[in-house]
């Protein structure tokens, strides 16, 4: 018989763990030396580098520090670099720099691989896109908030003040099905040439699916996605930001009417948004500087507001399964960087023979 | 030998932080230029507003400087710090009413009490735990600031004149008492 590790000694260690405080939760996988120098060594950076921080309270993430949470999420060593092109990505963001960590919104991560890697690596590039089941697709969005919660010390109901979250916080980590795309990977609308293994990241406020197999003109697929798009529950300034996370099926019907990306992105930014009457309603038909408020003025009910000002406010995405037309919004929080960040490959005299 | 655990937090070398410094306060507010630093939050400015008014009106401040912070997750820049430090004499900051910057206008209070001014921060009452723990951090735990009943954002410019009405002596009081 195999001799299994002593489950006992695990299962103190994870309580320990839990004990300090440093959980999302789960159970943590605790970090010993060794197992954080193997992540180190996938990078040529030196752990006293500073990756990130959060100025307002006083804390900032170095290699090292990444290092331990990453090991404590589950990664294995060699998904280190697509981690640390993740928090690049991330730090990229307006809202991840400032007060977005802290926010009643309560944002989630969303990642997204592109190039060799998701394959390097194993990453889910087919069905049940959002997950779960597949270890480096669960881990490293973990990992950036175990960062945030140790190493900016941003902890729920203290410095962190989600009214509600959302489902899939710390989970949402895509590899884009470019074998099954018909359209250029994501990196490359994030300046990043095609082939290249890289990581495109911003913040979530939740995902709305749009299920839509029951017609075959690509028109009344936009059309249903626009609708999605145009909730009003979910505009509160005059601009949003709205992604497209598309099933194989539906991104294949758009490109054979002859859609591109753009095409698709500008197609939505000329159907989505609401009547003045129709924002009136919700009472968020009013502007003060960028923010909507109730106005009882009816003089602009039938104007049509326009809600997304720029192809950078609507990302595409490919993701999940050919097996059913089934696609998803994803609701952007604040806005995309529009930028991509090369993984770092791991430097020859590092790799271990 | 076995391994120790990793700390994940990269905080079990820091010292304690020094305490924060608290601004000498003045008798009263007679002749007193009120700072008012508004953070852009829904009904913040109406609210600094009508704080400022009364002040002058009820407690003999002098007159008001409103200035609009931009970045309201953040505290107060430094440019901007001076120009007030050089500019008022006491400051009232807010209105905290959502994550961040309940946590960012107690620490603004913090930042113009090291500038010399005494500060009054108001928050409303769902944020005092995350507005505390700011405190903590910048070295000032038990910091005192006002607050008002959450929400804010959907009060009447009428109901956010009541509401500063409420709060008013506590503003004063922090203002002009010592700890």
């Amino acid at each position: 018989m195999t001799q299994t590790p002593d489950p006992e000694q695990a299962q103190a260690a994870i309580e320990y763990c839990y004990a300090q405080g440093w959980s999302d939760g789960l159970p943590l996988v605790p970090a010993s030396q060794p197992l954080v120098d193997r992540f180190l060594a996938t990078t040529s950076r030196s752990p006293d580098e500073v990756i990130g921080e959060v100025e307002q309270v006083g804390r900032d993430c170095t290699v090292y520090l990444a290092a331990v949470n990453a090991a404590m999420a589950g990664c294995l060593p060699e998904y280190f670099p697509v981690v640390l092109a993740a928090f690049d990505a991330l730090m990229r963001e307006r809202a991840a720099r400032g007060g977005g960590w802290q926010s009643t919104s309560g944002p989630a991560p969303m990642i997204v691989v592109n190039g060799p890697i998701r394959h390097e690596l194993a990453f889910n590039t087919g069905g049940g896109a959002f997950g779960p089941g597949f270890r480096p697709n669960a881990t490293i969005p973990r990992a950036i908030g175990l960062i945030v919660r140790n190493a900016f010390g941003i902890h729920p109901h203290v410095l962190e003040q989600a009214t509600q979250g959302l489902p899939g916080r710390w989970s949402i980590c895509l590899a884009e099905n470019e074998e099954e795309s018909p359209w250029p990977p994501f990196a490359a609308d994030g300046g990043q040439p095609e082939g290249t293994s890289a990581v495109s990241a911003t913040l979530l406020r939740t995902c709305e699916f749009v299920d839509n197999r029951h017609t075959p003109d690509p028109e009344q697929v936009l059309t249903d996605i626009a609708d999605t798009i145009s909730r009003t529950g979910s505009l509160i300034f005059r601009d949003t930001s709205a992604g497209v996370v598309f099933c194989p099926e539906h991104a294949q019907m758009l490109a054979e009417a002859g859609f591109s990306k753009k095409g698709v992105q500008e197609w939505l930014m000329e159907h989505c948004g609401r009547t003045g009457a129709d924002l009136r309603r919700v009472g968020k038909n009013g502007l003060r500087g960028i923010g909507r408020f109730a106005d009882p003025d009816t003089s602009a009910d039938d104007a049509f507001s326009h809600i997304l000002p720029s192809p950078r406010h609507v990302p595409i995405v490919v993701a999940g399964a050919r097996n059913a037309a089934i696609s998803m919004v994803v609701r952007i929080f604040g806005e995309w960087s529009g930028t991509a960040t090369a993984v770092a490959p791991v430097p020859a005299a590092l790799v271990r023979p | 030998m076995p391994h120790p655990i990793l700390d994940p937090t990269g905080t079990t070398t820091t010292a304690a932080k020094p305490k924060a410094p608290r601004a000498h306060r003045r008798h009263d507010l007679k002749g007193a230029t009120v700072g008012l630093l508004v953070n852009t939050k829904q009904n913040a400015a109406p609210f600094l507003d009508e704080i400022g008014r009364l002040l002058v009106d009820q407690y003999g401040a002098r007159g008001t400087i409103a200035r609009t912070k931009v970045n309201f997750a953040a505290p107060a820049p430094e440019d901007l710090v001076k120009e007030m430090a050089a500019s008022c004499d006491v400051i009232v900051t807010g209105i905290g009413d959502c994550g961040s910057c309940s946590a960012s206008a107690v620490a603004d209070g913090i930042v113009f009490e090291a500038a010399g001014l005494p500060a009054a921060a108001i928050c409303s009452d769902a944020f005092k735990v995350t507005a505390d723990a700011m405190a903590g951090l910048r070295g000032a735990p038990g910091y005192r600031y006002a607050t008002t009943p959450h929400p804010v954002a959907v009060l009447t410019p009428e109901q956010v004149k009541q509401r500063a009405a409420t709060v008013l002596d506590d503003v004063a009081a922090l203002l002009t008492e010592d700890e």
